[in-house]
């Protein structure tokens, strides 16, 4: 048996799934998908497909989480058991713990909690499908569904990773990248305050290849950052858009 | 003649500004104005926190929010459910994260004994009121009052729930469009600020129109000549200069909602005093 030889980068300087190097995946997120929410998207990462309900700010259950100067911020980030190839157990993982909290202290930063005293905001991520990149994914989408909510912030969070294979720094990190690759660093980032509020790195760098490897994740953030203004001019001020347009025309 | 330059400058930038739309983040203009609601200051620019459409006044810069749940503010005036009572309060679900209470002295009187009056007389859990929020910093819950013309228990009607941030437009300018659908279905239309509204119409026909008709704007809020597509729905021919003197008698019959409307115009105001 021979073992089979991955080139995640091939002589054209193309990744697996044919992007180059400092390309991001396909994204599209929909903006109020969930009626009973007070704000919500949808986001398509690649093959990441996200779901993220936000609710609040609302009274908190049960009350001695109150806290009498700001307001509590939960967020439970969950994956279907249909999300990855193999079944994965629909009770809350190790992993899952963990990511709830980096996306609740990578959105803190941009939500004026202050705002809404012994009230809660609650976020609910749920993953549909896996695809690599699914935490950043999951604080796009979430701060979408927080500007959809009407709950004031700061500036927009936008997230995005960068990572090393076969010796190149690349933007977007896949799920085959991740697991055979040399390293992933997710990056959330306020762009307009230009702010880094989440940072992890699994994998070993050098301190040119980090610099360099963050400089490419703000980058990719930045692009994601657009993405979400579209959606979001798109769900509240398309029909005004195309109608003064029209105007103009005539 | 300097001083009329700069005015002539400000005014431009003005209306380069006034009615821009806005993201959480976005940058809406640099230099020393004052931030009066949904927005922050930093670093000598001002900052919109929500989705919205910039109004920019000599007194500062706002953002109308498009999207968001009830947060109280003084002298609006909300209808809202008791849903439970102590000896001297009622407490008073007005669709908020914060539950609002109403003093029972404020129904007795200053006189107002627990031992000697019976506070479920007066209103029990599930009466529907209009009421005004006397006080409200976001440190304690709002309080309410029924002192006013036109406050108090609702004896019947249909409850209706929309977003708040559609309440304005649900008025229209100087309440053109509520009185188009109050007129057509011949119905009349309780708003709260809270985004309760309660119409009260002779038959169920009129009443699911009016709703109907609440329920259309609710959705099409945001876009152009809907006042025309409302009149449409309801068979409304185009307004004549007579129509508006029969709009303006039925203003007068109605002091309620008038009332309701004014302190919509003073609730805005008031809540720039507030930030002041």
């Amino acid at each position: 048996m021979t073992e089979q030889v991955i080139h995640l980068i091939d002589k054209d300087g193309k990744r697996t799934d044919g992007r180059n190097i400092d390309e991001l995946r396909d994204i599209k997120i929909t903006v109020g998908m969930i009626k009973n929410a007070d704000g919500s998207a949808f986001i398509e990462f690649g093959k990441n497909k996200i779901i993220v309900a936000v609710y609040g700010p609302r009274e908190v259950h049960p009350k001695h989480m109150a806290q009498p100067d700001r307001c509590v911020l939960r967020c439970r980030y969950h994956m279907s058991p249909f999300s990855t190839d193999t079944r994965k157990n629909p009770a809350p993982s190790r992993r899952e713990v963990e990511i709830s909290k980096v996306i609740r202290e990578a959105l803190e930063p941009a939500i004026i909690l202050e705002d809404y005293p012994r009230a809660a905001i609650d976020i609910f991520v749920e993953v549909l499908q896996a695809d690599g990149g699914s935490r950043c994914a999951g604080i796009t989408a979430a701060s979408v569904a927080l500007a959809d909510a009407g709950i004031n912030m700061r500036d927009m969070v936008s997230a995005c990773a960068a990572g090393k294979v076969a010796d190149r720094i690349v933007l977007d990190v896949n799920d085959i990248e991740d697991k055979e690759g040399c390293a992933d660093m997710p990056v959330a980032y306020l762009p307009n305050l230009e702010q880094v509020t989440l940072l992890q790195l699994d994998g070993i760098l050098t301190k040119e290849e980090f610099n360099e490897c963050l400089d490419t994740a703000i980058k990719g953030c930045k692009m994601v950052y657009e993405i979400q203004k579209q959606a979001l001019i798109q769900k509240y001020f398309g029909n005004e858009i195309t109608s003064d347009v029209k105007e103009t025309a005539q | 003649m300097h001083k009329y330059f700069d005015e002539v400058v400000n005014e431009n930038k003005m209306q380069e500004i006034n009615k821009k739309y806005v993201l959480p983040g976005d940058v809406i203009i640099e230099g020393n104005y004052r931030p009066l609601m949904n927005v922050i200051k930093k670093n000598n620019s001002i900052i919109a926190t929500r989705i919205g459409i910039v109004e920019m006044g000599r007194d500062g810069i706002k953002v109308i929010p498009l999207s968001g749940v009830y947060i109280p503010r003084v002298n609006d005036i909300v209808i809202g459910k008791v849903v439970d009572n102590s000896s001297l309060s009622w407490e008073v679900d007005i669709n908020s994260c914060f539950s609002a209470h109403l003093p029972a002295q404020d129904v007795f009187g200053r006189d107002f004994s627990p031992a000697r009056d019976d506070i479920r007389k007066q209103l029990a859990p599930g009466d529907v009121i209009t009421a005004r929020i006397m006080a409200f910093d976001r440190t304690r819950d709002p309080l309410l009052t029924l002192q006013d013309k036109d406050l108090g228990k609702i004896p019947k009607g249909e409850i209706v729930k929309i977003n708040p941030t559609r309440i304005p437009r649900l008025i229209g300018k100087r309440g053109s469009m509520i009185q188009t659908i109050e007129q057509a279905t011949n119905t009349r239309i309780m708003i709260g600020q809270n985004g309760i509204l309660v119409v009260v119409g002779d038959d169920n026909e009129t009443v699911s129109l009016a709703i109907k008709a609440i329920n259309t704007i609710e959705e099409e809020a945001h876009t152009s000549n809907l006042t025309q597509r409302i009149r449409v729905l309801l068979n409304v021919p185009e307004p004549s200069p007579e129509d508006d003197e029969n709009t303006e008698n039925l203003q007068t019959e109605n002091s309620l909602k008038q009332d309701v409307k004014e302190e919509n115009d003073d609730g805005e105001n008031n809540l720039e005093e507030d930030e002041k």
